[in-house]
């Protein structure tokens, strides 16, 4: 049955081919972190124990290795403990030597980093990405959800029609070669090598410090209380302008400097020499082209959005902008790793899932896609 | 060679090629000619002027010695990410895009998973991991490591193309094993687009450097250009209008990468006739 | 006796280069055809057959320019005319085009009967729906049964010879005057091949089109599907005479070195490619002096690279060279 439906079939193949690439990020979103020399739970220890007790340091050591999973927990949540006697050399300063004396200190067995991983998933799956050690106790899915509508207000728009305007202007280039392709191409691609975060630090620089025509920082002005009011929405909109920008203006570029290169390739092809002599109208003919040179556009979109995002989130870094970028930013600054681990899971997610949709997408604006998985094809 | 003649003729690569030797003739040579120190010479964030033509930063140090040594380890880096990334992405797409069947679409699989992960995550979560190890030499490798699936699959197209060609097929008549029909038949016509590729490569590393390193996961006790532009925003440079805090690194950045694209586009004219006039 | 169809009356091409240089594409070339001829045009790379074929369907876009001479379709000249005029008068319902590799000439991203549609609504006033009908039916004519799924096909479903026989059914959708076919068999198996040529057959006499040139490399192919066949070498024609004539007597010494170099003539046999004559064509962009075939003529005299050679008739049929025998 499901041989006759191309489409569906498409569709459940891109999607478990997505699951599986899922599936291999979360686990290396686990283990990437442990390959270092740090452990995490030493930082936040430092921080917190400074000033109490041995034996209340050892409690609270013993909650925040529970708390992150680090140890082996019984049915009832309680700490399974390692019960073989060893000894331990202590210095006896009556008898002068060392000797040998039971330990009475009494370890919790570490979780092994299977466990870990294991504990990981389940506490990710209920929707519990652990806890902030910078904003402890808050959560980090929480911090992430107040990131998040920030991250994709800026980002959704500015990779949409930055494509979308990059793409135009480099079919025109491509069709009326000439002045407006002399002057234009060596100026996109030195727009488009400027590096996003570069661009934003300089649109600061100008707009921001030199003109002071727009703000340098922030998502909206800090006097403002978030509210659905003009006064906050004109204040978000104010904020948004240059950090768009230099989104938006970079992509645009490169988009450009591609589809111009596709337009003149596309030009020279068998099919629109044949169209043209057929003197199918002009209007036509250029739809044509740009439909077609879009395809492989669009593929290249689908390979960069991880880059693209990874840019457009350096440049929230530059601005602060209160979105993901940002949460990573200071995760990062203060060795919070279960954010960090958090905010990369949620990234490499969203990247996922946007490569998923231009994939499907693709197929089905390229029928060659679709009938590629008809003969058989991968 | 002909080939070299023929880029000569092109302005871009000229100009292209002059600015990335120029860089790297000062990043070698500069030291030679002016004294390049890590003391203090002037008060915190004193204005470009004498003893210091580009300003100092936020502990009275000299921007110029600072961007010359900081253009020092981009390169490296560059360099060292662009032969490792070039040479893990063609030998995995020669050998993918040869022999084709499930070996390629292995390969295939495994290129695009790492395509499909982005590549910075990848590289924040190790570097954040290695608080304390994080050298240049790191960080080009971990770079080289995360960005090869780009020249994996550009060579792989190429490598495909080819191997149905008439010489490769008397060449497995012959008996060669594929080791040798792969260095003696294939490679020598993919050199030139190998060395394009590199020459990305190497963009996309000095980039991914000065990125990582501007959001405060570069090289310990390192100068980079992007280390220069992460102390110019952590000590609020930006804000307080001290352009010569990041402006000279930004367009050393800037013009590397430029110069490196002009290289490509123009060698691309050269090879492929049809996108000039 | 009907007028001719299609008349070319000493047409010359030239293109100007970057630098102003002229090359001489195409030189001095006449010839007339009639109701229901198909005249095979033969000669090897670069012998200008291209230009020609642009310069018959009145597609002089600049770098191509004509030098002088006339192209007259059903008595209308298509000289001195604006390209608008020629996209809409000319192309597809005057003379309309078979190009090479025509399987590749259809649009991959869109269905066979869009693309006809187009071409259509591109010349006629109407509404589209009106146009999809005409086209089942013409399509009818020549896939009968399977005409619907072939229309509703993408290229990429197609086998080669559908495709190719669509393109053709696309080209002669408008019933124009003359049909220009370029290379329409080669790269096609022989079983495929005789399939096209019979839809060729179908069409002319059905009178869907009127006249058609063919061009090709293969002479023996010729024979079989012209009536007439001019030789074209350097921009010129060297040799032109019925099938018969060029085909089992070629006068022309470069007619004998293509058709030489056939394996054999016999009917429906796929010949080999002519195997290279030693040498290269002249560079057109200078002035030649005396015959432009000399430098490869294996039987050229002294005379022959002073003396330009004019087309005269000898054994009934035309030969640009003095000492034909």
């Amino acid at each position: 049955m499901l041989k006759q439906h191309p489409t569906a079939r498409f569709i459940l193949q891109r999607a478990g081919w997505y699951l599986l690439t899922f599936l291999v990020a979360v686990t290396i979103n686990f283990f990437l972190p442990r390959l270092g020399t740090s452990n995490p739970v030493d930082i936040i220890l430092a921080k917190s124990t400074g000033g109490l007790s041995a034996q209340a340091a050892r409690e609270k050591e013993e909650s925040y290795l529970k708390e992150f999973g680090l140890v082996k927990l019984d049915g009832h949540g309680n700490i399974l403990r390692d019960t073989t006697i060893r000894t331990v050399k202590v210095w006896d300063a009556a008898k002068q030597a060392s000797v040998s004396k039971p330990d009475t200190l009494i370890k919790p067995i570490k979780a092994s980093s299977l466990d870990q991983f294991f504990t990981y998933v389940k506490m990710s799956l209920s929707g519990d990405l652990g806890t902030s050690f910078q904003k402890y106790p808050k959560k980090v899915l929480d911090v992430i959800v107040q990131a998040v509508p920030w991250t994709i207000a800026l980002q959704l728009p500015t990779i949409v029609f930055g494509w979308i305007v990059g793409n135009v202007l480099g079919a025109l280039a491509a069709y009326r070669r000439g002045m407006f392709d002399r002057v234009f191409f060596p100026v996109a691609l030195l727009v488009s090598s400027i590096p996003f975060f570069v661009f934003g630090m300089l649109l600061v620089y100008y707009f921001a410090v030199v003109l002071g025509w727009f703000p340098a920082m922030g998502g909206y002005a800090d006097e403002i209380i978030p509210s659905f009011s003009f006064e906050f929405f004109g204040s978000v909109a104010y904020h948004y302008v240059l950090p768009f920008f230099s989104i938006f203006l970079i992509l645009a570029g490169g988009q450009a400097i591609g589809m111009r290169s596709m337009g003149i390739y596309e030009l020279g092809t068998d099919y629109i020499k044949y169209a043209k002599w057929l003197g199918i109208k002009e209007s036509r003919v250029l739809i044509y082209l740009f439909r077609n040179a879009m395809l492989p556009q669009l593929t290249g979109l689908a390979l960069s959005l991880g880059t693209m995002i990874g840019g457009a989130l350096i440049t929230e870094m530059i601005f602060s902008y209160p979105g993901l970028g940002m949460a990573m930013l200071s995760a990062i600054q203060n060795n919070d790793y279960p954010m960090i681990q958090g905010v990369t899971l949620i990234i490499t997610t969203c990247v996922l899932i946007a490569n998923f949709t231009v994939d499907i997408m693709i197929g089905f604006l390229d029928p060659r896609v679709k009938a590629g998985l008809q003969m058989g094809g991968n | 060679m002909k080939l070299l003649k023929n880029l000569l003729k092109s302005p871009m690569f000229v100009i292209g090629a002059s600015l990335f030797f120029g860089t790297i003739l000062v990043a070698l040579f500069a030291p030679l000619f002016y004294s390049v120190t890590l003391d203090r010479v002037g008060e915190q964030y004193a204005a470009p002027g004498a003893g210091h033509l580009l300003g100092t930063d936020n502990l009275g140090r000299d921007y110029i010695s600072l961007l010359i040594m900081g253009l020092r380890s981009s390169l490296y880096v560059g360099f060292l990410a662009g032969i490792i990334a070039t040479a893990v992405g063609t030998l995995l797409g020669i050998y993918g895009g040869f022999k084709g069947g499930w070996i390629d679409d292995l390969l295939n699989m495994l290129t695009n998973l790492f395509i499909v992960i982005p590549s910075f995550v990848v590289l924040i979560l190790i570097s954040a991991s290695f608080k304390d190890g994080r050298s240049l030499t790191l960080i080009g490798l971990i770079i080289g490591a995360t960005t090869w699936t780009w020249s994996a699959r550009a060579v792989r197209a190429q490598s495909s193309a080819l191997k149905s060609r008439d010489h490769i097929w008397l060449a497995r008549i012959n008996g060669d094993g594929t080791l040798a029909i792969l260095v003696k038949h294939i490679l020598p016509y993919l050199l030139s687009y190998v060395f394009m590729v590199f020459i990305l490569q190497i963009a996309s590393g000095i980039l991914s450097e000065a990125a990582i390193s501007m959001i405060g996961l570069g090289p310990l006790d390192t100068q980079s250009l992007g280390v220069i532009l992460n102390d110019a925003k952590s000590n609020g440079a930006l804000g307080d209008g001290v352009w010569w805090a990041f402006i000279p690194s930004t367009v050393l950045i800037t013009m590397i990468v430029f110069a490196l694209y002009l290289i490509n586009t123009s060698m691309e004219g050269v090879f492929n006739p049809r996108l000039r006039k | 006796m009907s007028e001719p169809t299609f008349e070319v009356d000493h047409l010359s091409l030239h293109y100007l280069t970057r630098f102003g240089e002229k090359i001489h594409a195409v030189t001095d070339v006449s010839f007339e055809m009639k109701q229901g001829e198909i005249l095979g045009i033969a000669g090897e790379s670069g012998c200008g057959k291209s230009t020609l074929v642009n310069g018959l369907m009145g597609l002089f876009i600049p770098p191509l320019h004509p030098t002088s001479g006339d192209v007259k379709v059903g008595g209308e000249s298509l000289m001195n005319r604006t390209p608008q005029d020629i996209r809409e008068h000319v192309l597809s319902r005057k003379v309309s085009m078979i190009p090479q590799g025509a399987f590749n000439a259809l649009n991959p991203t869109r269905k066979v009967k869009d693309i006809a549609a187009d071409v259509i609504v591109a010349h006629e006033k109407g509404d589209r729906k009106k146009a999809y009908d005409r086209l089942g039916e013409r399509f009818e004519l020549f896939f009968g049964a399977e005409a619907k799924r072939i229309l509703n096909a993408y290229p990429v479903q197609l086998t080669a010879g559908e495709r190719q026989r669509s393109v053709i059914g696309i080209s002669t959708l408008l019933n124009p005057e003359m049909v220009i076919a370029d290379e329409p068999t080669s790269a096609l198996d022989v079983s495929t091949q005789k399939i096209v040529i019979k839809m060729i057959f179908d069409l002319l006499d059905a009178g869907i089109f009127k006249s058609m040139i063919f061009i090709t490399h293969e002479l023996p192919l010729l024979r079989h599907v012209a009536d007439n066949i001019a030789i074209m070498y350097a921009g010129e024609f060297v040799e032109k005479g019925t099938a018969e004539q060029i085909v089992f007597s070629p006068k022309h010494p470069y007619t004998k070195a293509l058709m030489g170099a056939m394996l054999s003539a016999e009917p429906g046999q796929k010949s080999r490619k002519p195997v290279a004559i030693e040498g290269a064509p002249p560079s057109l962009a200078e002035a030649i002096v005396g015959c432009r075939f000399a430098a490869r003529c294996p039987v050229a005299r002294p005379e022959c690279r002073q003396n330009k050679q004019e087309l005269r008739m000898f054994a009934d049929r035309l030969v640009r060279c003095d000492y034909a025998e």
